[in-house]
């Protein structure tokens, strides 16, 4: 008779659990999909974000796009599987485009920076070699005006007709 | 030519070498504005060309495009494609709106492309679960690139073209980072599908 009053709780207990564990390790429910893709667009995009400043200021940014276009395809294969109702592939899609997209910000932003350095320097460099042209520039133009209108004060006095006394 | 004409040429003479001097700092310095931006999409035939497009399609039978991306909007965008069907009443995107069609999407692409660059995907399809019942047609699966998707899409008989029709279009989008989101890009190319019945 116990057997008889404790069997129902056994199955209550035995139905909840069943309830609790069979998501986690059975698949993933709709919302935990969703969540995780959402969670991916946002990491693809905000690598995006930051490879595009970075391609701003000028770097190279073909290998960053590289990686890019691989967790782009993994985003939009795991969409697509969101939408046939695939839950757990769409889960694992989403999770790898995560992965795929991780450190491309800190590499982009370092890209970045190199790239800013970089233009810094060179600015610099060209800057002081346009001064220097310019400066000898001014110096040799002062100097060749001064010969210049040598030369034509001389060339003019030469043309000038000589007056004589006459006889 | 007098000494003040003299002095006035070689003042010019003298400004204009400065500006070639100052020229590199110059470019480093100025952006020149860039041309007009804008993107493509087109859609071509099996053979690679803008002809042979798949118009009377049967059951069972896989058909080929191609469908094409070009970048000119002068830096790296984030570009999306839908895939979408419809049939003759359903809802078409509008260029004039700048609308895309309210139609759930089948499928989709995403591809990153610097300026200047262009993207091709080859895309297979093909019709099955096809019934007809007088003047009702009703596709049950469409294949895309081996994707099965479930669609039950029904068309009516088309008196004046004489057929069942049905659209599959492209529409583009692009992300936007100030919005923080996609928006549609109003480009989309679509091919008109007669499905006949398969003896």
């Amino acid at each position: 008779m116990k057997g008889y009053k404790t069997f129902p709780i056994f199955l209550l207990i035995l139905l909840l659990a069943i309830y609790w564990i069979t998501p986690t390790c059975l698949g993933v429910d709709e919302s935990e999909a969703r969540s995780k893709i959402s969670q991916a667009e946002q990491d693809l995009a905000s690598a995006y974000t930051a490879v595009v400043e970075a391609e701003l200021v000028g770097a190279n940014v073909s290998g960053l796009k590289g990686k890019l276009d691989d967790a782009a395809e993994l985003l939009a294969e795991s969409h697509i599987a969101f939408r046939v109702g695939d839950y757990d592939n769409a889960s694992v899609l989403a999770v790898q485009c995560g992965n795929s997209v991780n450190g491309i910000v800190d590499d982009a932003r370092l890209l970045k920076t190199e790239t800013e350095a970089a233009y810094g320097s060179r600015l610099f460099l060209t800057s002081a070699l346009v001064s220097v042209g310019l400066s000898v520039l001014l110096i040799l133009s002062l100097f060749g005006w001064r010969f210049l209108k040598e030369q034509y004060l001389k060339r003019v006095l030469r043309m000038k007709p000589e007056v004589r006394k006459a006889e | 030519m007098n000494l003040e004409d003299f002095k006035l040429l070689y003042v010019l003479s003298c400004i204009a070498l400065g500006f070639i001097i100052l020229s590199p700092t110059l470019a480093m310095v100025i952006k020149l504005p860039s041309g007009e931006r804008f993107s493509e999409l087109w859609i071509l035939g099996s053979d690679h060309m803008a002809e042979d497009y798949p118009s009377n399609v049967k059951a069972q039978e896989v058909y080929k495009v191609y469908l094409g991306i070009g970048n000119h909007m002068g830096s790296l965008e984030y570009y999306r494609v839908y895939v979408k069907l419809r049939n003759q009443t359903e809802p078409v995107p509008s260029a004039v709106n700048g609308t895309p069609s309210t139609l759930e999407p089948l499928l989709e692409y995403r591809t990153f492309l610097s300026d200047n660059e262009t993207w091709e995907k080859e895309i297979l399809f093909s019709f099955e679960d096809v019934s007809f019942d007088g003047n009702i047609s009703k596709i049950s699966k469409l294949v895309i690139n081996d994707c099965t998707f479930k669609i039950d899409k029904v068309a009516m008989w088309d008196e004046e073209n004489h057929g069942f029709y049905y659209q599959l279009f492209f529409e583009l989008w692009l992300y936007n980072a100030t919005a923080s989101g996609f928006q549609f890009h109003n480009r989309f190319v679509w091919i008109w599908l007669n499905v006949t019945e398969s003896f």
